[in-house]
Parts: structure tokens; sequence; C-alpha cells
């Protein structure tokens, strides 16, 4: 028994490059058959035009990256990845910041961690766009206040002591100041680090702790209170 | 070889061959590159820690698929976070399409970000992973019969998105 067209329409509609014989053979039946499959087809051309988003540049790094995490126990993987692809060489390389991971104190990881991209960060913040401030940091069940919201320019997930933390760029009245967030750790609470004319004052927070870093001149200390009382965590939705 | 090594070379295929997928698929469904990049990063993370279990290679794609989604879902069980990204990227000036055509591509993507979940998630996993109805059917634990209703109602809504919208006059005259 034949195809009814309404139904001929519902199964193109569904999926227009179905293999099924019986939807093959159902697109002879009538003009009005292979019309249908014509503009099907024309719209899929269209649709997967608009899916196809760019993928970044650096995914694959990102990707291959994990074999490294997590205090990876495979640890014959470095010559056999540069013998195997130039892909793992590549997320090896982005990794060798991480990989020296292991600071013996959060003082030294914060100096570390700015030493490796701070200033890179800050750049990039100053070129601009949107900062999905309470996405990011719903992840860790915390989130916002508009105080600090409105003054991020760049934020973004970095490996930390415990696990994944974030980078935000703050721009402030003092220039932009840098804010890393540290979740399951614990600080003095504002203590002053120098290091290379920079400061950083670290900052014990009800979950986790942050440093602010900026130059000597950035009047960092102005920007504890915006800190400790703007991270705040995320609302019971109940 | 060693075992480790054969688990290091399944590891990379899978990158390669499915990280960028993964990324398009993440982008659809939280509209964000920074987040999803970190999904598909938090999915592979995930994928390697348990790349012995892979032991058919041609259910790869829809185990690593099956990570994301509950990953997302365990991530962002209690924000959704807002679609921000996907309508910034632009469709390149230097594609082979006309710029009418560029322009119902931008409707498109509006279109989809515009859809209900249940409509947008069964379209994404068949146009962009090459699902079949089946294969969807059994991602989203529901019936065939469902997907295929899904399928259609998705289309006919950008459709007529297109048709409201539409720039050109060769749109009404494809639908």
């Amino acid at each position: 028994m034949s195809m009814d067209f309404t139904e001929f329409k519902r199964r193109i509609g569904a999926e227009p490059r179905s293999g099924d014989p019986e939807l093959i053979a159902a697109r002879d039946l009538s003009p009005e058959h292979r019309e249908t499959v014509i503009k099907a087809e024309a719209f899929e051309q269209k649709l997967e035009r608009a899916v196809d988003l760019p993928a970044p540049s650096d995914l694959l790094e990102r990707i291959t990256s994990v074999t490294s995490m997590e205090g990876n126990k495979r640890r014959n993987w470095w010559p056999v990845a540069m013998a195997a692809s130039v892909l793992v060489a590549v997320g090896a390389a982005g990794m060798g910041w991480k990989m020296s991971q292991g600071w013996e104190s959060v003082e030294a990881y914060v100096v570390d961690h700015y030493r490796h991209d701070g200033d890179k960060v800050v750049a990039m913040a100053l070129e601009g766009g949107p900062a999905d401030v309470h996405a990011m940091l719903a992840r860790f069940d915390l989130d916002a206040t508009p105080e600090l919201a409105n003054i991020v320019s760049l934020i973004k997930y970095c490996p930390t002591p415990e696990g994944k933390g974030i980078h935000m760029i703050l721009d402030t009245q003092n220039g932009p100041l840098t804010v890393i967030y540290m979740p399951d750790t614990h600080v003095t609470d504002r203590e002053m680090l120098a290091f290379d004319q920079m400061e950083a004052l670290l900052i014990d927070l009800e979950s986790g702790s942050a440093a602010i870093i900026g130059a000597d001149s950035q009047r960092i200390e102005d920007y504890y209170a915006v800190i400790h009382d703007s991270i705040v965590p995320l609302p019971d939705p109940s | 070889m060693s075992n480790e090594d054969r688990q290091l070379l399944k590891f990379n295929g899978l990158a390669q061959a499915y990280g960028a997928d993964l990324f398009r698929y993440a982008m659809w469904i939280c509209g964000n590159e920074a987040l999803s990049k970190d999904l598909v990063q938090e999915t592979y993370l995930r994928a390697w820690k348990a790349v012995d279990s892979l032991k058919d290679e041609k259910a790869a794609k829809s185990w690593l698929i099956t990570i994301l989604r509950r990953e997302y879902a365990r991530t962002f069980e209690r924000k959704v976070p807002k679609f921000t990204d996907v309508e910034t990227v632009v469709v390149p000036e230097d594609s082979e399409l006309e710029p009418d055509d560029r322009a119902e591509v931008q409707l498109l993507r509006q279109g989809i970000m515009k859809l209900a979940p249940k409509y947008r998630e069964p379209l994404l996993l068949q146009v962009v992973l090459g699902y079949s109805c089946q294969e969807i059917a059994a991602e989203l634990d529901i019936s065939k019969s469902a997907v295929m209703t899904q399928l259609f109602r998705a289309r006919e809504q950008l459709k007529e998105r297109l048709q409201k919208d539409g720039v050109t006059g060769n749109v009404h005259g494809l639908y």
C-alpha cells in the first residue's frame, strides 16, 4: 500500500535524508511528492550551514590536555604522543604550566599563575566582549552581585591548587585588576604578597578564597570589600 | 606498544574525530563559547578516565554525547546559561552564499536558539551529529514516533520563521 501524501510530508519533514526504502520509493509517486523532496533538501542545506559553528583553534589542545590532569598515572604518554601525533605535542606544550602544579602553598600558586598568563589575560580583557559572570560562577554554586558583575570585563576558567577555578579581569577606576577565585582553598585573610612590581591581596571567602592582583600603584586593597562581599552563594531555586 | 599507549592513541583519535562536533552541539545547547569548551573538556576528562571501558569504537560518538548531556544537566541543573555567543557568530562574507542566503542562515540560527529544548535537541542530534531517529530516541529515552513528531515540528517552526521574517522572495518559493 502506497504512503499517502500527508504521511509522506511528515516523514520527509522529520528525516529528509532517510534511507528508508519505502520513503525513497514514494518520492516519485507524483510531481507533488518530487517537489516536496526538492524543497526539503534545499531547506536542509541551509539548516546545515546554520548549525555549522566554527570550533575554536585551541579546542584540541584543551581536549588532549586532560590526559595530564588529575595526577595522571599514565606517565609514559609524552614520548608516545610525540611519535603518534602532532596534536598531542601541541596539547602537552600548552599544559606545561599546569603540569608543573604541586605548588607548596596558595601564595606560591598565585604568584606562579600570574607570571604564567596574568599580563596576557589583562590584554585580552582590554579587547572587550561580554562576560558571562553568572553562568561561569554558577558552576561553583556561586553568583556575583551587580557590584562585581558590572565591572568584570573578562572571565575564564583556570587551574587552581584544588581543581578548576576562575580568572577574572575587573575594569576598575584603578585600571584593570586580576582576580583569581580558588575553590576549596583557605588563606590568611588580607595577606599581601609582593612580586615583580605587582601586589596580590588574598581574601578568605565563605567558600574558597580569592586573590586580587595588580601593580603596586593600583591600590588593590580598595577592592577587598567588592570581592569579599560580592562572590556569594547561588540562591536556592526553591 | 603498551596498553596505556594504546589507550592514549585511542583517546587522541576520539578527540580528533568528535571534538569539533561535540563543541558545536554544546554551543547549541548552552550558547556560550567558554562554557561549551569547558563542557567538552569535562566530557573528554570523564571519557579519559573510563576509556578502558569503551570496547566498541563505533559506539564512541553516542558514548561521548551521553557523557556531555549528563555533564550539562549536572552543571546547569540550578541555573541555565543565557545564549550569548551563537548570535555573534557571523556567516563569513567570503562564503559561497549570496548575501540574502547569508541573512537566511542568520535567521535560522536565531530560530534554532528560540526553539523549545524538546524540539531543538533532537534536531541538533540529527543535523549536527548525524543521528538517525532511532538513535535519537535511544539517547533521549523517548519513542521513535515522538522523535519524528518533534523533528517535523522543529523544521516547521523554522520554516515559519523564515517565511515571516525572510528577506527574499525565494523564501516563500522554498516552502
